[in-house]
């Protein structure tokens, strides 16, 4: 009031008067209001143009504008500045372009377009009323306004409406600090407002122990609707009700299932959907953001773990186009809390009555080189596990060389596996490719389970371009219209010989993709099926000079580069004969096959099976904990880095091989991440070049032809719990929740 | 006693190498005759006898035994000195002269006994110190 | 004083003179002699009306003709020598102070009542002869929860390290967590 009554007093004359007649002018709260607001008039009708700033201007957010069709370019004008934009652009991306930020609540750039929230409205000259830039195509020579009286006060007004029934919970609420609300009403809203009635309050929904909802805080903006509809492709999310009385939720008391459930949290732009296992822990502002890669499956998604001191506070997703786009799993969301339980602190020796007993790195190491001295070198086995990094697994194969073995092998690589030609296990159109597909044939492979976010990718293929999906393999249920082409390799053979309808789609399309499953490694009859998938790939034309869209989906973080390096294991029974068998986080091997009298050795981050066979642990860090390089299953190297420090005395993986052959006498020549990058260059250059994707050089059909017969098993489910696939995620409670409740029965 | 430490000063200008080596030897006999003050003011009657401390002072000393530039023998003398002064006039606590010198000192020992063989390279130290060397 | 001779003859006769004795013993009588103040209270005694005890043992007198203002509520504390103001117990305390005219045994009988709902009728009914003026206040005690109420400690400052309160980071405390941010794995024996 005292603010108001100063500014109205340097405005108008100041005379005595005015007190003389009123003499309770203390009360009056005078309104302050020049000329110019008083008749918000389109503002075509100002006499003078204010200067316009020409210099060039980047996008908002640093984002590349695309040009489908360059000829059909159109130029508008955004607050007089011109700019270039493709024919189809709304108003509001081409403010985007022009460098201006619009605010907005429904509009997603990777959803379908609602315009129901109208906080994008700007003035478009000719134009009666202000328009939702979100959903007004752009015309060319269109002149677009956006700081004028006009659609600053169409800003006010719906955020002032916004607020009105949005409940006073920004204290307790967890989008605090990173809220757009906040964020939009500090910059675009009044400092006041005028609601003094009741406000509306929302019964909370239950989704499940994922998405905690406070249904109050929604504003109505229907992002999470159509992003359920789109993108994960379940019909879980809707609005009921008309008016003020509309809530969002699951009519039926339906918990959401769907495997990218999490994205919802961030694309809420209020605090009602929110992280459940986050809740109430930390502000955003007192976390430490690290970029790096998840591993908990072969997609390598880009995540930024927020950290708060020693421990993973939560993971979110980051922008990488490519690979993940903006989403991530719910697996690789939730199973931060993995990393904090279960967690090998200490070097442990098995004393003679069977229980571990802490010691310190010199004991640990001397017993460890002194066994594998005292073994026949073709009786050491290394197997190193599904998170390893390629450091980690090259200097593993390099010590265990030196001590003359060459049984090394990644986990889940059967006897038979050909990795002499890369094309014959990555991902041949990269994950982005196959977006221009419009056949798919999936043999043996349930990407909803094994890769969440490839699944994305291929129902928005679907979607786009109405792609066919054929599929082999035990009955599962899609979230795209599939035909269930049959569950053995029978099918496949019936496909090749072109006796099955469904190779005709396939030689019609123009650009066929067939994705082989990583289980098929697990099999015997491996080469037979592959034989099989070539013949088809060779009579549908689907490998070409510009297209290849032979793929294989790999299963664990770790295969691809395991392949790369060569981890392929020589003969079938070495891990029966085996003596010293040294295993690198490999906790799905089968323990049984292990001798009795073999001395195992266990290097891992937690004590999740394996431990229980071995008889030396050396703990070693986590992803998170260890800067490590990592392949995806679409050839992409790309790289972690450590967010919290190495819980208790581990050290990194690579770290302890060297030192073991320091303590064995074979020591090995490198001693910094330098070294052991400059030697990774030597086998496998690819995996030096960080962030770049590798095409395969020579197609699979290089492979040499044999004659084994194909086994008529039926193709079997490789991920049977999505929840629980590795040591982390085993030991996460949120997973445990999430198996179950969510896994459908 | 305590006065005598705060009136003792090192003029930074010892002519040769012998007069540096006197003024070590004179600040050795110092620091001794401080000791029981020092293990009076933090208590440390449970925690180290005189003789380790004094020993550990001896190592101290002994570490720089290769310097032979009488200036810079003034200048680490003139570093002890105030060291000392710090610790006998109480500005330390008792963590810090358990820390510096009773454990830290000690543990040292007895890491680099224990380590068999001076032979193993640096990355092996760095590695069984910590992961972060 | 007729009054006091009269109890002193009874006694004898009921308990014989050395049962009288040891009853004024354990009475505190004895303690009266160094102790003043207990000599005042006790005779502050004579005439007042034991309005209750509490679970330690703590009488509450309560005397209102021919008293002064201000002392005519009291305590006398069950432990005779090592007595102190905080040994009330927070229900007694607000009629002690002249807060309130609810005596600590008046809540004991809410409590009671709460674990059988169906004797509040009973309650209401003979409304007059308990303290219970107000309604809503009986309303108030009848909804107060019990679960994270702990029982009632006397202040032990100076009784020693392990007595005294130390937060929950304080060397001495002996209920320390353990903080680190992660859990070491645990065998379980299994294989």
């Amino acid at each position: 009031m005292g603010l108001g009554l100063l500014a109205s007093k340097a405005i108008r004359p100041t005379t005595r008067l005015i007190n003389f007649q009123n003499p309770n002018n203390l009360f009056l709260r005078t309104i302050v209001s020049k000329p110019e607001l008083r008749n918000p008039e389109p503002a075509a009708a100002q006499p003078e143009q204010p200067l316009v700033d020409l210099s060039p201007r980047t996008p908002v957010g640093g984002a590349r504008v695309h040009f489908p069709n360059p000829d059909d370019a159109i130029e508008v004008f955004v607050d007089g500045f011109p700019v270039k934009i493709p024919k189809g652009f709304s108003v509001l991306q081409a403010c985007e372009v022009a460098g201006v930020d619009i605010p907005r609540f429904c509009y997603h750039s990777r959803l379908s377009i609602a315009g129901n929230c109208r906080m994008c409205l700007v003035e478009v000259e000719k134009s009666p009323k202000p328009v939702a830039s979100c959903a007004m195509p752009a015309l060319p020579g269109m002149k677009i306004k956006t700081d004028t009286p006009v659609a600053k006060k169409a800003r006010e007004g719906v955020m002032e409406f916004l607020l009105m029934n949005h409940p006073l919970d920004c204290p307790i609420c967890d989008q605090g600090g990173e809220c757009d609300l906040q964020d939009q009403s500090m910059a675009f809203g009044s400092d006041r407002g005028r609601f003094t009635e009741m406000k509306r309050s929302v019964v909370d929904k239950n989704l499940g122990p994922l998405v905690k909802t406070v249904m109050t805080r929604c504003i109505q903006c229907t992002r999470c609707v159509r992003f359920a509809s789109e993108v994960a492709g379940v019909q879980d999310l809707g609005m009921l009700g008309r008016g003020s009385g509309e809530e969002i939720g699951t009519y039926v008391e339906k918990l959401m299932t769907s495997e990218l459930s999490g994205n919802v949290i961030d694309i809420c732009p209020v605090g009602a959907l929110t992280s459940k296992p986050f809740a109430f822990k930390a502000r955003n502002w007192e976390l430490k953001n690290t970029e790096t890669i998840d591993v908990t499956d072969a997609v390598g998604s880009n995540i930024r773990i927020d950290s708060r001191g020693p421990e993973v506070m939560r993971i979110v997703p980051r922008l990488n186009e490519d690979i993940n786009e903006e989403w991530i799993s719910d697996k690789t969301r939730f199973c931060y809390d993995g990393l904090k339980r279960q967690r090998l602190n200490d070097p442990m020796i098995r004393g003679p009555d069977g229980r571990f007993k802490p010691v310190n790195w010199r004991e640990a190491l001397s017993v460890v080189a002194e066994v594998a001295h005292q073994v026949k070198p073709e009786e050491i086995v290394g197997i190193s596990g599904k998170l390893s990094d390629a450091e980690s697994m090259i200097v593993l194969k390099d010590f265990l060389n030196r001590l003359g073995s060459n049984n090394v092998w990644g986990e889940g690589i059967g006897v038979n596996t050909n990795a002499d030609l890369r094309s014959g296990y990555i991902m041949n159109t990269s994950i982005a490719g196959l977006e221009k597909a419009d056949a798919f044939l999936l043999v043996g492979t349930q990407p909803r389970v094994e890769a969440a976010m490839v699944n994305a990718r291929i129902r928005k293929t679907v979607t786009v371009n109405q792609a066919k999906v054929g599929y082999i393999g035990p009955a599962t249920d899609f979230n795209y219209d599939n035909q269930h082409l049959g569950t053995g390799p029978q099918t496949l053979i019936d496909i090749a010989e072109g006796r099955h309808p469904f190779s005709k789609i396939i030689s019609n399309a123009k650009h066929p993709v067939i994705i082989v499953g990583g289980g098929i490694f697990e099999r015997k009859d491996q080469d037979a099926i592959f034989a099989a998938v070539e013949t088809i790939a060779k009579q549908g034309n689907v490998v070409r000079s510009d297209w290849n869209g032979l793929n294989v989906l790999l299963l664990h973080a770790a295969q691809a580069a395991a392949l790369d390096l060569g981890l392929v294991p020589q003969s079938e029974n070495s891990l029966e004969s085996a003596k010293f068998v040294y295993l690198m986080g490999a906790d799905d091997t089968n323990l049984d096959k292990i001798p009795k009298d073999a001395f195992v050795v266990y290097q891992g981050h937690h004590g999740d099976k394996s431990v229980y066979r071995a008889n030396v642990i050396l703990p070693a860090a986590a992803f998170s904990e260890k800067e490590g390089i990592y392949e995806n299953t679409e050839g992409c190297t790309q790289q972690t880095w450590p967010a919290v420090p190495t819980v208790g005395d581990s050290r990194d993986d690579w770290k302890i091989i060297r030192a073991l052959s320091e303590v064995a006498e074979v020591r090995l020549p490198y001693d910094t991440i330098g070294g052991v990058r400059a030697r990774l260059r030597t086998v496998a250059p690819n995996l030096v070049q960080i962030d770049e994707r590798e095409p395969a050089a020579l197609p699979s059909s290089l492979r040499p032809t044999f004659t084994q017969k194909m086994d008529p098993t039926p193709f079997g489910v490789a991920v049977e719990n999505f929840y629980m696939t590795d040591a982390i995620t085993r030991a996460s409670k949120i997973m445990a929740q999430c198996s179950a409740m969510l896994l459908k029965k | 006693m305590a006065q005598a430490i705060r009136n003792a000063k090192v003029p930074p200008n010892s002519v040769n190498l012998e007069e540096a080596r006197q003024r070590v030897f004179g600040f050795f006999r110092i620091a001794c005759r401080s000791l029981p003050t020092v293990m009076e003011v933090y208590n440390l009657y449970d925690v180290a006898t005189i003789s380790q401390l004094r020993s550990t002072i001896a190592s101290e000393i002994r570490r720089n035994d290769h310097i032979t530039n009488p200036k810079v023998i003034d200048m680490l003398l003139f570093k002890g000195l105030e060291e000392l002064k710090n610790v006998v006039n109480h500005s330390k606590q008792r963590h810090h002269i358990v820390g510096q010198y009773v454990i830290g000192r000690r543990g040292l020992e007895q890491q680099e006994l224990a380590s068999k063989e001076q032979g193993i390279s640096n990355f092996l130290k760095d590695f069984y110190n910590s992961n972060y060397s | 004083m007729a009054s006091v001779v009269k109890s002193i003859i009874d006694g004898v006769k009921e308990k014989g003179l050395g049962g009288f004795f040891r009853h004024l013993k354990n009475e505190g009588y004895l303690r009266c002699l160094p102790d003043g103040n207990l000599l005042q209270t006790k005779i502050h005694n004579i005439g007042a009306t034991l309005v209750g005890v509490d679970k330690f043992g703590n009488k509450y007198y309560e005397k209102t003709e021919n008293t002064q203002y201000g002392r005519h509520r009291w305590v006398e504390y069950a432990e005779k020598t090592r007595y102190n103001a905080s040994q009330v117990p927070a229900e007694w305390h607000g009629w002690l102070h002249f807060i309130t005219d609810h005596t600590g045994d008046e809540v004991k009988f809410v409590c009671f009542l709460n674990l059988f709902p169906w004797k509040y009728h009973m309650l209401r009914k003979y409304k007059p002869h308990y303290n219970i003026c107000n309604e809503f206040v009986l309303q108030l005690l009848l909804l107060k929860p019990k679960r994270y109420g702990v029982e009632h400690k006397e202040n032990l400052s100076g009784h020693g390290e392990e007595f005294i309160y130390h937060s929950k980071g304080h060397a001495l405390n002996p209920g320390q967590r353990n903080w680190t941010r992660y859990q070491p794995w645990q065998s379980t024996n299994e294989p």
